[in-house]
Protein backbone atom coordinates (compact mmCIF):
# COMPACT_ATOMS: atom_id res chain seq x y z
CA UNK A 1 0.00 0.00 0.00
CA UNK A 2 3.26 2.02 0.07
CA UNK A 3 1.56 3.90 -3.65
CA UNK A 4 -1.11 5.43 -1.20
CA UNK A 5 0.89 7.87 0.75
CA UNK A 6 0.16 11.72 0.32
CA UNK A 7 2.13 12.87 -2.51
CA UNK A 8 1.20 16.32 -3.37
CA UNK A 9 3.17 16.29 -6.53
CA UNK A 10 0.34 13.94 -7.85
CA UNK A 11 -2.94 15.43 -8.45
CA UNK A 12 -5.28 13.79 -7.16
CA UNK A 13 -9.30 13.25 -8.27
CA UNK A 14 -10.22 14.98 -4.27
CA UNK A 15 -13.76 13.25 -5.50
CA UNK A 16 -15.61 14.16 -2.76
CA UNK A 17 -18.34 11.80 -1.09
CA UNK A 18 -21.72 12.95 1.14
CA UNK A 19 -23.36 10.49 3.02
CA UNK A 20 -26.89 11.39 4.44
CA UNK A 21 -29.04 8.89 6.93
CA UNK A 22 -31.92 9.36 8.46
CA UNK A 23 -32.69 5.91 9.98
CA UNK A 24 -31.17 3.20 11.52
CA UNK A 25 -30.51 0.16 10.08
CA UNK A 26 -30.41 -1.93 13.35
CA UNK A 27 -31.15 -0.53 16.52
CA UNK A 28 -28.76 1.93 17.62
CA UNK A 29 -26.87 -0.38 20.49
CA UNK A 30 -26.52 -3.07 17.77
CA UNK A 31 -25.46 -0.88 15.52
CA UNK A 32 -23.17 0.92 17.80
CA UNK A 33 -21.55 -2.52 18.62
CA UNK A 34 -21.30 -2.77 14.59
CA UNK A 35 -19.84 0.18 13.71
CA UNK A 36 -17.85 2.04 16.56
CA UNK A 37 -14.17 1.49 17.50
CA UNK A 38 -13.81 0.59 21.28
CA UNK A 39 -12.97 4.28 22.56
CA UNK A 40 -16.10 5.65 20.54
CA UNK A 41 -18.41 2.61 21.93
CA UNK A 42 -17.37 3.88 25.74
CA UNK A 43 -18.03 7.10 24.38
CA UNK A 44 -21.65 6.44 23.26
CA UNK A 45 -21.99 4.58 26.56
CA UNK A 46 -20.63 7.38 29.16
CA UNK A 47 -22.90 9.79 27.33
CA UNK A 48 -24.81 11.61 29.21
CA UNK A 49 -27.90 13.22 26.94
CA UNK A 50 -31.12 13.21 25.71
CA UNK A 51 -32.30 9.77 23.43
CA UNK A 52 -32.28 12.49 20.68
CA UNK A 53 -28.86 13.56 20.81
CA UNK A 54 -27.30 10.03 21.66
CA UNK A 55 -29.47 9.06 18.39
CA UNK A 56 -28.22 12.08 16.37
CA UNK A 57 -24.58 11.42 17.44
CA UNK A 58 -24.59 8.03 16.77
CA UNK A 59 -26.02 8.15 12.96
CA UNK A 60 -23.82 11.55 12.69
CA UNK A 61 -20.90 8.85 13.19
CA UNK A 62 -21.81 6.33 11.36
CA UNK A 63 -22.81 9.03 7.86
CA UNK A 64 -19.40 9.89 8.53
CA UNK A 65 -17.11 6.11 8.75
CA UNK A 66 -19.61 5.17 5.99
CA UNK A 67 -18.12 9.03 3.40
CA UNK A 68 -14.89 7.67 4.52
CA UNK A 69 -15.17 4.19 3.57
CA UNK A 70 -16.66 5.36 -0.05
CA UNK A 71 -14.14 8.07 -0.55
CA UNK A 72 -11.39 5.54 0.05
CA UNK A 73 -12.94 2.61 -2.15
CA UNK A 74 -13.75 5.03 -5.11
CA UNK A 75 -10.57 6.91 -4.95
CA UNK A 76 -7.64 4.43 -3.75
CA UNK A 77 -10.10 1.51 -4.17
CA UNK A 78 -9.09 0.07 -0.58
CA UNK A 79 -11.32 -1.25 1.63
CA UNK A 80 -12.01 -0.72 5.37
CA UNK A 81 -15.30 -1.29 7.48
CA UNK A 82 -16.57 1.02 9.81
CA UNK A 83 -14.88 0.06 13.04
CA UNK A 84 -11.36 0.09 11.25
CA UNK A 85 -12.14 3.95 10.96
CA UNK A 86 -11.97 6.11 14.35
CA UNK A 87 -13.92 9.55 14.46
CA UNK A 88 -11.79 11.62 16.59
CA UNK A 89 -11.87 15.22 17.25
CA UNK A 90 -9.17 18.04 17.84
CA UNK A 91 -9.08 20.20 20.46
CA UNK A 92 -11.32 23.25 18.74
CA UNK A 93 -13.76 20.05 18.55
CA UNK A 94 -13.73 19.08 14.60
CA UNK A 95 -13.49 15.96 13.66
CA UNK A 96 -10.57 13.95 12.06
CA UNK A 97 -10.09 10.48 10.93
CA UNK A 98 -7.58 7.64 12.40
CA UNK A 99 -7.44 4.41 10.82
CA UNK A 100 -5.89 1.20 13.22
CA UNK A 101 -2.55 0.11 12.84
CA UNK A 102 -3.27 -2.33 9.72
CA UNK A 103 -4.05 0.76 8.23
CA UNK A 104 -1.98 3.60 9.69
CA UNK A 105 -0.02 5.37 6.66
CA UNK A 106 -3.54 5.22 4.33
CA UNK A 107 -4.27 8.85 3.23
CA UNK A 108 -6.64 10.67 5.22
CA UNK A 109 -9.58 12.26 4.16
CA UNK A 110 -10.83 15.49 5.91
CA UNK A 111 -14.46 15.45 7.32
CA UNK A 112 -17.29 17.32 8.62
CA UNK A 113 -20.67 16.16 9.99
CA UNK A 114 -23.88 17.93 11.43
CA UNK A 115 -26.94 16.53 11.98
CA UNK A 116 -30.63 17.93 12.43
CA UNK A 117 -33.99 15.74 13.66
CA UNK A 118 -32.94 12.67 13.39
CA UNK A 119 -30.79 13.40 10.42
CA UNK A 120 -27.29 13.11 9.36
CA UNK A 121 -24.89 14.09 7.08
CA UNK A 122 -21.28 13.90 6.45
CA UNK A 123 -18.49 15.07 3.89
CA UNK A 124 -15.33 13.18 3.50
CA UNK A 125 -13.04 15.04 1.23
CA UNK A 126 -9.77 13.10 0.26
CA UNK A 127 -7.49 15.79 -0.11
CA UNK A 128 -5.71 16.37 3.51
CA UNK A 129 -4.99 19.82 2.87
CA UNK A 130 -8.05 20.76 1.63
CA UNK A 131 -10.75 22.31 4.60
CA UNK A 132 -14.43 21.00 4.50
CA UNK A 133 -17.58 22.01 6.18
CA UNK A 134 -20.93 20.36 6.34
CA UNK A 135 -24.33 21.91 7.96
CA UNK A 136 -27.49 20.47 7.50
CA UNK A 137 -30.92 22.35 9.49
CA UNK A 138 -34.43 21.12 9.47
CA UNK A 139 -36.87 24.06 7.80
CA UNK A 140 -39.84 23.05 10.56
CA UNK A 141 -40.30 25.22 13.58
CA UNK A 142 -38.21 28.43 13.18
CA UNK A 143 -38.58 31.59 15.11
CA UNK A 144 -39.83 33.94 12.24
CA UNK A 145 -37.41 36.58 13.76
CA UNK A 146 -34.22 34.47 14.14
CA UNK A 147 -33.11 36.33 11.14
CA UNK A 148 -32.71 39.61 12.87
CA UNK A 149 -29.76 37.85 15.33
CA UNK A 150 -28.49 35.85 12.63
CA UNK A 151 -27.88 38.59 9.61
CA UNK A 152 -26.57 42.09 9.40
CA UNK A 153 -28.73 44.42 7.81
CA UNK A 154 -27.05 43.73 4.54
CA UNK A 155 -27.43 40.46 4.84
CA UNK A 156 -31.72 41.13 5.47
CA UNK A 157 -31.60 43.59 2.55
CA UNK A 158 -30.37 40.42 0.33
CA UNK A 159 -33.31 38.25 1.98
CA UNK A 160 -35.67 40.95 1.38
CA UNK A 161 -35.24 41.26 -2.55
CA UNK A 162 -36.72 37.47 -3.24
CA UNK A 163 -39.84 36.31 -3.86
CA UNK A 164 -41.50 36.06 -0.30
CA UNK A 165 -42.36 32.24 -1.02
CA UNK A 166 -38.74 31.59 -0.65
CA UNK A 167 -37.30 33.69 2.03
CA UNK A 168 -37.72 31.51 4.60
CA UNK A 169 -35.96 28.76 2.89
CA UNK A 170 -33.11 31.24 1.53
CA UNK A 171 -32.70 32.64 5.12
CA UNK A 172 -31.66 29.38 6.10
CA UNK A 173 -29.83 28.42 3.39
CA UNK A 174 -27.73 31.59 4.28
CA UNK A 175 -27.50 30.10 8.09
CA UNK A 176 -26.42 26.66 6.58
CA UNK A 177 -23.35 28.17 4.72
CA UNK A 178 -21.93 30.36 7.76
CA UNK A 179 -22.31 27.19 9.40
CA UNK A 180 -20.68 24.98 6.74
CA UNK A 181 -17.64 27.66 6.08
CA UNK A 182 -17.31 28.19 10.23
CA UNK A 183 -16.94 24.46 10.68
CA UNK A 184 -14.38 24.29 7.42
CA UNK A 185 -12.36 27.03 8.85
CA UNK A 186 -12.34 24.92 12.09
CA UNK A 187 -13.45 27.35 14.66
CA UNK A 188 -17.44 27.10 13.81
CA UNK A 189 -19.45 30.56 14.33
CA UNK A 190 -17.27 31.11 17.37
CA UNK A 191 -15.99 34.47 15.31
CA UNK A 192 -19.75 35.69 15.52
CA UNK A 193 -21.92 35.69 12.98
CA UNK A 194 -21.60 38.94 11.76
CA UNK A 195 -18.20 37.69 10.54
CA UNK A 196 -19.27 35.43 8.17
CA UNK A 197 -20.84 38.10 5.83
CA UNK A 198 -22.83 37.00 3.09
CA UNK A 199 -22.21 38.63 -0.30
CA UNK A 200 -24.43 37.06 -2.71
CA UNK A 201 -26.91 34.18 -2.93
CA UNK A 202 -27.43 32.48 -6.41
CA UNK A 203 -31.31 31.45 -6.68
CA UNK A 204 -30.62 29.39 -10.11
CA UNK A 205 -27.79 27.12 -8.62
CA UNK A 206 -28.25 27.31 -4.53
CA UNK A 207 -24.34 29.14 -4.37
CA UNK A 208 -23.75 31.40 -1.43
CA UNK A 209 -20.72 34.02 -1.25
CA UNK A 210 -19.27 34.27 1.70
CA UNK A 211 -16.66 36.91 2.66
CA UNK A 212 -15.10 36.87 6.18
CA UNK A 213 -14.82 39.54 8.59
CA UNK A 214 -13.59 40.73 11.58
CA UNK A 215 -11.89 38.08 13.94
CA UNK A 216 -13.00 35.20 11.04
CA UNK A 217 -10.04 37.06 9.23
CA UNK A 218 -7.73 37.07 12.12
CA UNK A 219 -8.33 33.08 12.34
CA UNK A 220 -7.32 33.02 8.60
CA UNK A 221 -5.62 35.85 7.17
CA UNK A 222 -4.74 34.48 3.95
CA UNK A 223 -8.18 34.36 2.94
CA UNK A 224 -8.77 38.14 3.17
CA UNK A 225 -10.73 39.72 0.06
CA UNK A 226 -11.64 36.01 -1.43
CA UNK A 227 -14.79 35.31 -1.77
CA UNK A 228 -15.73 31.36 -0.79
CA UNK A 229 -18.28 29.81 -2.25
CA UNK A 230 -21.35 27.30 -0.51
CA UNK A 231 -23.28 25.35 -2.32
CA UNK A 232 -26.64 24.51 -0.55
CA UNK A 233 -29.27 22.60 -1.22
CA UNK A 234 -33.09 21.84 -0.88
CA UNK A 235 -34.23 18.31 0.22
CA UNK A 236 -38.26 17.90 1.83
CA UNK A 237 -37.80 19.96 4.54
CA UNK A 238 -34.12 20.01 5.13
CA UNK A 239 -31.66 22.35 3.84
CA UNK A 240 -28.14 21.71 3.69
CA UNK A 241 -24.87 23.34 2.82
CA UNK A 242 -21.49 21.82 1.49
CA UNK A 243 -18.25 24.20 1.56
CA UNK A 244 -14.62 22.73 0.25
CA UNK A 245 -12.04 24.48 0.35
CA UNK A 246 -8.89 22.87 -1.04
CA UNK A 247 -5.14 25.34 0.33
CA UNK A 248 -4.20 25.75 -3.23
CA UNK A 249 -6.17 28.14 -5.85
CA UNK A 250 -9.45 25.68 -6.75
CA UNK A 251 -11.69 26.45 -3.81
CA UNK A 252 -10.99 30.42 -3.93
CA UNK A 253 -12.32 30.08 -7.56
CA UNK A 254 -10.12 32.82 -9.74
CA UNK A 255 -11.66 35.12 -11.77
CA UNK A 256 -11.54 34.15 -15.76
CA UNK A 257 -9.55 37.45 -15.93
CA UNK A 258 -6.74 35.90 -13.18
CA UNK A 259 -6.95 32.65 -15.36
CA UNK A 260 -5.71 34.10 -18.31
CA UNK A 261 -3.03 36.44 -16.73
CA UNK A 262 -1.81 33.42 -15.31
CA UNK A 263 -1.77 31.54 -18.45
CA UNK A 264 0.08 34.21 -20.19
CA UNK A 265 2.49 34.48 -17.74
CA UNK A 266 3.16 30.82 -17.94
CA UNK A 267 2.98 31.34 -20.81
CA UNK A 268 6.00 33.63 -21.37
CA UNK A 269 7.95 31.53 -19.05
CA UNK A 270 7.96 28.75 -21.01
CA UNK A 271 8.88 30.21 -24.36
CA UNK A 272 11.18 32.83 -23.02
CA UNK A 273 14.09 31.91 -25.28
CA UNK A 274 12.19 31.57 -28.37
CA UNK A 275 11.83 33.79 -30.88
CA UNK A 276 8.79 35.55 -31.87
CA UNK A 277 7.88 38.13 -34.15
CA UNK A 278 4.45 39.13 -32.37
CA UNK A 279 4.38 39.51 -29.04
CA UNK A 280 1.97 36.61 -27.14
CA UNK A 281 -0.85 37.68 -26.27
CA UNK A 282 -4.76 35.87 -25.24
CA UNK A 283 -5.10 35.21 -29.31
CA UNK A 284 -1.74 33.54 -29.66
CA UNK A 285 -2.56 29.97 -31.19
CA UNK A 286 -0.68 27.50 -29.16
CA UNK A 287 0.47 24.95 -32.31
CA UNK A 288 0.85 27.29 -35.09
CA UNK A 289 1.33 30.63 -33.73
CA UNK A 290 3.84 30.25 -31.02
CA UNK A 291 5.24 26.43 -32.29
CA UNK A 292 3.82 24.11 -30.03
CA UNK A 293 4.98 20.47 -30.09
CA UNK A 294 2.95 18.09 -28.36
CA UNK A 295 5.29 17.66 -25.25
CA UNK A 296 4.89 21.56 -24.78
CA UNK A 297 1.73 21.22 -24.48
CA UNK A 298 1.71 18.42 -22.14
CA UNK A 299 4.23 20.60 -19.65
CA UNK A 300 1.69 23.25 -19.90
CA UNK A 301 -1.51 21.52 -18.84
CA UNK A 302 0.56 19.59 -16.10
CA UNK A 303 1.84 22.73 -14.66
CA UNK A 304 -1.99 24.60 -14.89
CA UNK A 305 -3.32 21.39 -13.06
CA UNK A 306 -0.49 21.84 -10.24
CA UNK A 307 -0.91 25.69 -10.20
CA UNK A 308 -4.68 25.33 -9.74
CA UNK A 309 -4.16 21.62 -7.99
CA UNK A 310 -7.08 20.00 -9.91
CA UNK A 311 -7.30 17.33 -12.24
CA UNK A 312 -8.79 19.00 -15.52
CA UNK A 313 -9.27 16.69 -18.31
CA UNK A 314 -6.26 18.19 -20.79
CA UNK A 315 -6.45 14.28 -22.39
CA UNK A 316 -9.69 15.02 -24.20
CA UNK A 317 -9.56 18.45 -24.87
CA UNK A 318 -6.15 17.61 -26.74
CA UNK A 319 -7.39 14.65 -28.79
CA UNK A 320 -10.52 16.90 -29.48
CA UNK A 321 -8.26 19.35 -31.26
CA UNK A 322 -6.64 16.39 -32.84
CA UNK A 323 -9.54 15.21 -34.32
CA UNK A 324 -10.58 18.35 -35.45
CA UNK A 325 -7.36 19.46 -36.79
CA UNK A 326 -7.26 22.75 -35.27
CA UNK A 327 -5.51 25.08 -33.16
CA UNK A 328 -6.16 26.52 -29.51
CA UNK A 329 -6.00 29.88 -28.60
CA UNK A 330 -4.59 31.08 -24.95
CA UNK A 331 -8.13 32.27 -24.67
CA UNK A 332 -9.81 29.01 -25.39
CA UNK A 333 -7.58 27.61 -22.59
CA UNK A 334 -8.22 30.17 -20.39
CA UNK A 335 -12.46 29.03 -20.79
CA UNK A 336 -11.02 25.55 -20.64
CA UNK A 337 -9.61 25.90 -17.35
CA UNK A 338 -12.55 28.27 -16.07
CA UNK A 339 -14.82 25.69 -17.08
CA UNK A 340 -13.35 23.21 -15.04
CA UNK A 341 -12.23 24.80 -12.05
CA UNK A 342 -15.72 25.12 -10.48
CA UNK A 343 -16.01 22.14 -7.83
CA UNK A 344 -19.11 20.38 -8.00
CA UNK A 345 -19.97 18.82 -4.29
CA UNK A 346 -23.63 18.98 -4.71
CA UNK A 347 -23.37 16.02 -7.40
CA UNK A 348 -21.49 13.55 -5.62
CA UNK A 349 -24.28 12.91 -2.60
CA UNK A 350 -25.83 9.89 -2.64
CA UNK A 351 -27.92 8.05 -0.44
CA UNK A 352 -26.47 5.10 2.15
CA UNK A 353 -29.53 2.25 2.98
CA UNK B 1 -35.57 44.39 35.43
CA UNK B 2 -36.16 43.74 38.95
CA UNK B 3 -33.58 42.46 41.58
CA UNK B 4 -33.89 38.30 40.24
CA UNK B 5 -32.26 35.48 42.86
CA UNK B 6 -30.26 32.93 40.45
CA UNK B 7 -33.03 29.93 41.27
CA UNK B 8 -35.36 32.64 39.88
CA UNK B 9 -33.48 33.31 36.76
CA UNK B 10 -32.68 29.12 36.73
CA UNK B 11 -36.63 28.54 36.56
CA UNK B 12 -37.24 31.18 33.96
CA UNK B 13 -34.62 29.90 31.92
CA UNK B 14 -35.29 26.26 32.26
CA UNK B 15 -38.85 27.12 31.10
CA UNK B 16 -36.83 29.10 28.11
CA UNK B 17 -34.90 26.41 27.60
CA UNK B 18 -37.62 23.16 28.15
CA UNK B 19 -40.28 25.09 25.86
CA UNK B 20 -37.74 25.49 23.06
CA UNK B 21 -36.54 22.05 22.86
CA UNK B 22 -40.01 20.46 23.92
CA UNK B 23 -38.26 18.77 26.61
CA UNK B 24 -39.62 18.48 30.44
CA UNK B 25 -38.30 20.85 32.36
CA UNK B 26 -37.70 18.35 35.12
CA UNK B 27 -34.39 16.60 32.60
CA UNK B 28 -32.45 20.32 33.12
CA UNK B 29 -29.99 21.06 36.09
CA UNK B 30 -27.54 23.82 36.49
CA UNK B 31 -24.48 20.92 35.17
CA UNK B 32 -26.75 20.51 31.89
CA UNK B 33 -25.16 20.91 28.84
CA UNK B 34 -27.81 22.32 26.24
CA UNK B 35 -26.70 19.86 23.51
CA UNK B 36 -26.71 16.77 25.73
CA UNK B 37 -30.83 18.01 25.85
CA UNK B 38 -30.58 18.11 21.98
CA UNK B 39 -30.14 21.66 21.39
CA UNK B 40 -29.05 22.88 17.91
CA UNK B 41 -27.37 25.89 16.62
CA UNK B 42 -30.84 27.30 15.52
CA UNK B 43 -32.17 26.20 18.68
CA UNK B 44 -29.48 28.45 20.95
CA UNK B 45 -30.13 31.47 18.90
CA UNK B 46 -34.33 30.60 19.32
CA UNK B 47 -33.05 30.22 23.50
CA UNK B 48 -30.77 33.30 23.08
CA UNK B 49 -33.93 36.12 21.63
CA UNK B 50 -36.24 34.19 24.52
CA UNK B 51 -34.00 34.96 27.45
CA UNK B 52 -33.12 38.71 25.84
CA UNK B 53 -36.55 39.50 25.64
CA UNK B 54 -37.70 38.22 28.88
CA UNK B 55 -34.93 39.01 30.92
CA UNK B 56 -34.56 42.79 28.34
CA UNK B 57 -31.07 41.77 27.97
CA UNK B 58 -28.48 41.57 25.20
CA UNK B 59 -26.17 38.52 24.33
CA UNK B 60 -22.76 38.54 23.60
CA UNK B 61 -22.77 36.49 20.49
CA UNK B 62 -19.30 34.91 21.24
CA UNK B 63 -17.86 33.83 23.93
CA UNK B 64 -15.41 35.50 26.70
CA UNK B 65 -12.39 33.79 25.57
CA UNK B 66 -13.06 34.87 21.87
CA UNK B 67 -12.94 37.93 22.78
CA UNK B 68 -10.60 38.28 25.16
CA UNK B 69 -8.19 36.62 21.92
CA UNK B 70 -9.26 39.38 20.24
CA UNK B 71 -8.09 41.95 22.56
CA UNK B 72 -5.08 40.09 23.22
CA UNK B 73 -3.96 39.03 19.94
CA UNK B 74 -3.64 35.21 18.38
CA UNK B 75 -1.41 32.81 20.64
CA UNK B 76 -1.56 34.34 23.75
CA UNK B 77 -4.18 32.98 26.10
CA UNK B 78 -5.24 29.89 23.59
CA UNK B 79 -2.36 28.00 21.40
CA UNK B 80 -3.31 25.19 18.67
CA UNK B 81 -6.46 24.65 20.64
CA UNK B 82 -5.18 24.63 23.85
CA UNK B 83 -5.25 26.83 26.33
CA UNK B 84 -1.93 28.47 27.71
CA UNK B 85 -0.86 29.29 31.09
CA UNK B 86 -1.50 33.21 30.70
CA UNK B 87 -5.13 31.88 29.18
CA UNK B 88 -5.95 29.46 32.00
CA UNK B 89 -5.04 32.60 34.33
CA UNK B 90 -7.51 34.78 32.59
CA UNK B 91 -10.54 32.38 32.64
CA UNK B 92 -10.03 31.17 36.64
CA UNK B 93 -9.87 35.25 37.36
CA UNK B 94 -13.01 35.25 35.02
CA UNK B 95 -14.88 32.59 36.37
CA UNK B 96 -13.54 32.67 39.60
CA UNK B 97 -16.71 29.80 40.36
CA UNK B 98 -15.17 27.15 38.59
CA UNK B 99 -13.39 24.46 39.92
CA UNK B 100 -9.50 24.85 39.41
CA UNK B 101 -9.56 21.34 38.94
CA UNK B 102 -10.75 22.23 35.23
CA UNK B 103 -7.62 24.25 34.61
CA UNK B 104 -5.18 21.23 35.37
CA UNK B 105 -3.33 19.94 32.79
CA UNK B 106 -4.26 20.37 29.67
CA UNK B 107 -6.86 22.11 28.47
CA UNK B 108 -8.71 22.33 24.96
CA UNK B 109 -10.81 25.03 23.67
CA UNK B 110 -13.65 21.96 23.10
CA UNK B 111 -13.72 21.34 26.51
CA UNK B 112 -14.64 25.17 27.32
CA UNK B 113 -16.84 24.82 24.64
CA UNK B 114 -18.67 22.83 26.82
CA UNK B 115 -18.32 24.90 29.87
CA UNK B 116 -19.90 27.74 27.82
CA UNK B 117 -22.90 25.89 26.91
CA UNK B 118 -24.04 24.51 30.93
CA UNK B 119 -27.16 25.65 31.88
CA UNK B 120 -25.49 26.69 35.44
CA UNK B 121 -23.04 29.27 32.57
CA UNK B 122 -26.04 30.59 31.27
CA UNK B 123 -28.02 31.59 34.43
CA UNK B 124 -24.55 33.13 36.16
CA UNK B 125 -24.57 35.41 32.66
CA UNK B 126 -28.13 36.10 32.73
CA UNK B 127 -27.91 37.24 35.86
CA UNK B 128 -24.57 39.46 35.40
CA UNK B 129 -26.40 41.00 32.80
CA UNK B 130 -29.41 41.98 34.36
CA UNK B 131 -27.94 44.02 36.78
CA UNK B 132 -27.74 46.96 33.83
CA UNK B 133 -30.75 46.65 32.73
CA UNK B 134 -32.85 49.26 35.03
CA UNK B 135 -35.87 48.53 36.66
CA UNK B 136 -36.80 52.39 36.84
CA UNK B 137 -36.64 55.50 35.02
CA UNK B 138 -33.29 57.70 35.79
CA UNK B 139 -35.18 61.03 35.48
CA UNK B 140 -38.55 60.10 36.81
CA UNK B 141 -38.09 56.64 38.73
CA UNK B 142 -41.16 55.29 36.40
CA UNK B 143 -41.08 51.77 35.73
CA UNK B 144 -39.03 51.28 32.50
CA UNK B 145 -40.53 48.69 29.56
CA UNK B 146 -38.99 46.72 26.93
CA UNK B 147 -39.29 48.80 23.82
CA UNK B 148 -37.70 48.24 19.84
CA UNK B 149 -34.45 46.73 19.67
CA UNK B 150 -32.73 46.53 23.18
CA UNK B 151 -34.29 49.63 23.96
CA UNK B 152 -36.42 50.44 27.41
CA UNK B 153 -38.80 53.26 27.55
CA UNK B 154 -39.60 54.64 30.74
CA UNK B 155 -43.86 54.02 31.24
CA UNK B 156 -44.50 57.04 32.85
CA UNK B 157 -42.07 59.78 31.08
CA UNK B 158 -41.14 58.18 27.79
CA UNK B 159 -37.33 58.79 28.36
CA UNK B 160 -35.88 55.82 26.75
CA UNK B 161 -31.92 54.48 27.01
CA UNK B 162 -30.32 51.55 25.20
CA UNK B 163 -29.11 48.48 27.24
CA UNK B 164 -25.43 47.97 27.37
CA UNK B 165 -24.25 44.77 25.46
CA UNK B 166 -22.41 41.72 26.34
CA UNK B 167 -20.01 41.83 23.89
CA UNK B 168 -19.58 45.65 24.91
CA UNK B 169 -19.56 44.58 29.05
CA UNK B 170 -17.01 41.15 27.82
CA UNK B 171 -14.88 43.63 25.59
CA UNK B 172 -14.00 46.33 28.60
CA UNK B 173 -13.83 43.66 31.29
CA UNK B 174 -11.04 41.95 29.22
CA UNK B 175 -9.48 45.86 28.42
CA UNK B 176 -9.41 46.21 32.15
CA UNK B 177 -7.82 42.99 32.90
CA UNK B 178 -5.61 43.25 30.32
CA UNK B 179 -4.15 46.51 31.19
CA UNK B 180 -4.19 45.82 35.12
CA UNK B 181 -2.60 41.66 35.10
CA UNK B 182 -1.26 41.13 31.62
CA UNK B 183 0.58 44.29 30.41
CA UNK B 184 2.82 44.85 33.45
CA UNK B 185 4.26 41.21 33.56
CA UNK B 186 4.11 41.04 29.72
CA UNK B 187 6.25 44.27 29.89
CA UNK B 188 8.87 43.29 32.33
CA UNK B 189 11.31 40.55 31.35
CA UNK B 190 12.14 39.26 34.88
CA UNK B 191 8.12 38.10 35.24
CA UNK B 192 8.48 36.31 31.94
CA UNK B 193 11.28 34.58 32.47
CA UNK B 194 9.70 33.47 35.51
CA UNK B 195 6.64 32.49 33.76
CA UNK B 196 8.83 30.37 31.44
Amino acid sequence: MGNLVYDSSVPQTWLPEVCRLDTFPHAPDVLADMILTPAERAHWTAMRAVEKRRHEWLLGRYAAKEAVRLVLEKNLDVRLSPDQIEIVTDPYGCPQVEYGQQAGHLLKPVLSIAHSQGTAVALAVLDPGARVGIDLESLAHRREDFETVAFSPDERGLLAALPADLRSEWALRMWCAKEAVGKALGRGLSAGLLAFHIARVDLSTGAVEIELRASALDQCPQLRGKSLEVQTNRESCFVSSTFIYHQGAAAMRPSRQEILDYLLQKMGELTQDWDYPDPVGPESLLFTGLGFESLDAVVLCTAIQEHYQTPMPFAELLAEIGQQQRDLSINELADFVNTHLRPSSGEASRRVQ
Amino acid sequence: MPYMTESEVFDRFSQIVAKSLRIDPSLIARDTHLNDLGAESLDLIEITMETESQFHIFLPDKSILETAVEVFGPGILENQGYLTEEGKRFLMCRMPQADARAFEGEVAVKDLQQYFLKVGTWVRMIQDLAKYTPAECESCGGPMAASMGFRMKCSKCGQEITLRSGEELNREWVREYYDREYRPHAGSPVSVTAAE
